[in-house]
């Protein structure tokens, strides 16, 4: 049962459009009797379900890759890379490529912060939507890197783009009650969204959580919001807005302080502390 | 790799096989240094369409296309070692200074079952 290249890349693709997560396991050389180039892919459904395609042409093998694969999904920097596992007395060099669900953006409103923002979104590798009530704005002119720019109503805005652990939503709508609307209904969502941003000062912000409260949302909930949005650079332009935006997704993707790495580092004060003596 | 370069060199591995041409996949495997593309980047070798996809360009990439022939003639896939450390006073966009390993195969054009 031997899994074909283009198959094993077609799964990797499939799985990871579907919501879930894939390893494909190739034979690169080793003393196994394995052949170079065979493949064994470990598929893991969005629903948790897990399927083997192809083998490595024996039992053992098989079983210690299918492991080595499931080790390698389950560390959150587990990526691309080359592995090699002793089986009894034999080696056998394994390359893995790793694919896990691709991530969605979904920018609530289509003006000035959500054009570079969508294309910021998908440099980063985020499968971006775009939304709007106004059809001269949810064009697809204007958002050329978007999978999907919907003319959507604020009344019902994910009708045609479920929300779901790998959504990252962003409400930059033209109108405040827009936002509040579209936040009400990201906060309802059975399984809630990876990250929520809302843009606006800390008094509309503070007001929009006092009207929360009032509807019978908790602290809890409040906290899951990001407002107002982004880590704070000083932007002022649309451009920056989004800069500081699409920097404050990394942070919930990589999980880092969004502080200056000089400070975070502080080479010159840790390492040189007396002036210019080398320490 | 992103999601889209994922997409295109799968749809063309699949476009080869439905018009039964076999050609060569290469895939960087390990990189030492500072290497123009990184690891899981990817080439496919179509003796037809050209190259899909690359890994890195230069003279490094002249190195693996030639392997990847020989890789199409016999059938057997190989491990090449791409050196970009030689001519470091060159200014050439294809002195990184770093070593890649790339693995070549054949993925032959026969459709399924």
């Amino acid at each position: 049962m031997t899994l074909h290249a283009a198959d094993a890349a077609t799964l990797l693709v499939d799985t990871a459009e579907d919501g879930g997560s894939a390893v494909v396991a190739i034979v690169v050389g080793g003393t196994s009797n394995a052949r170079d180039a065979a493949r064994i892919a470990w598929i893991v459904g969005a629903g948790a379900e897990t399927t083997v395609h192809g083998s490595l042409g024996a039992a053992p093998l098989d079983d210690a890759a299918i492991a080595l694969m499931k080790e390698v999904l389950a560390d959150p920097r587990g990526s691309d890379g080359l592995h090699e596992l002793d089986i009894d007395d034999i080696v056998l060099e394994l390359y893995l490529e790793v694919r896990r669900p691709v991530q969605e953006l979904i920018i609530v409103g289509a003006g000035h912060v959500a054009q570079p923002l969508a294309h910021m979104g998908s440099l980063l590798g985020f499968r971006v939507y775009v939304l709007d009530d106004r059809p001269d704005f949810a064009t697809r002119e204007r958002f050329p890197d978007a999978e999907h720019v919907f003319q959507a109503d604020f009344d019902d805005p994910f009708r045609d783009v479920e929300l779901h652990e790998r959504s990252h939503v962003l409400l930059v709508t033209r109108g405040h009650k827009y936002d509040y609307a579209c936040l009400v209904r990201a906060l309802r969502v059975d399984s809630p969204p990876a990250y929520i941003g809302m843009i606006g000062s800390r008094r509309r912000v503070r007001a929009t959580y006092v009207q929360l409260l009032e509807e019978g949302f908790d602290r809890a909930q409040l906290d899951r919001i990001h407002a107002p949005v982004g880590l704070d650079v000083g932007a002022e332009t649309p451009e920056e807005i989004a800069v500081s935006v699409a920097a404050e997704l990394v942070k919930v993707r990589r999980g880092g302080t969004g502080a200056s790495l000089k400070e975070v580092e502080r080479v010159a004060e840790r390492f040189f502390p007396d002036g210019d003596e080398e320490r | 790799m992103t999601h889209d370069d994922d997409k295109s060199l799968t749809e063309a591995l699949q476009a080869a096989r439905e018009a039964g041409r076999c050609c060569a996949l290469a895939t960087i495997v390990g990189t030492k240094g500072s290497t123009p593309r990184k690891v899981g980047a990817r080439m496919i070798v179509d003796p037809e369409v050209g190259l899909v996809g690359t890994v890195g360009g230069g003279c490094g990439e002249a190195e693996v296309i030639e392997a990847a022939k020989e890789v199409l003639k016999t059938g057997v896939p190989r491990r090449v070692r791409v050196d970009l450390t030689d001519d470091f006073v060159s200014w050439s966009p294809a002195v990184c200074g770093g070593i890649m390993d790339i693995f070549l195969e054949a993925v032959d054009g026969h459709s399924p079952g």
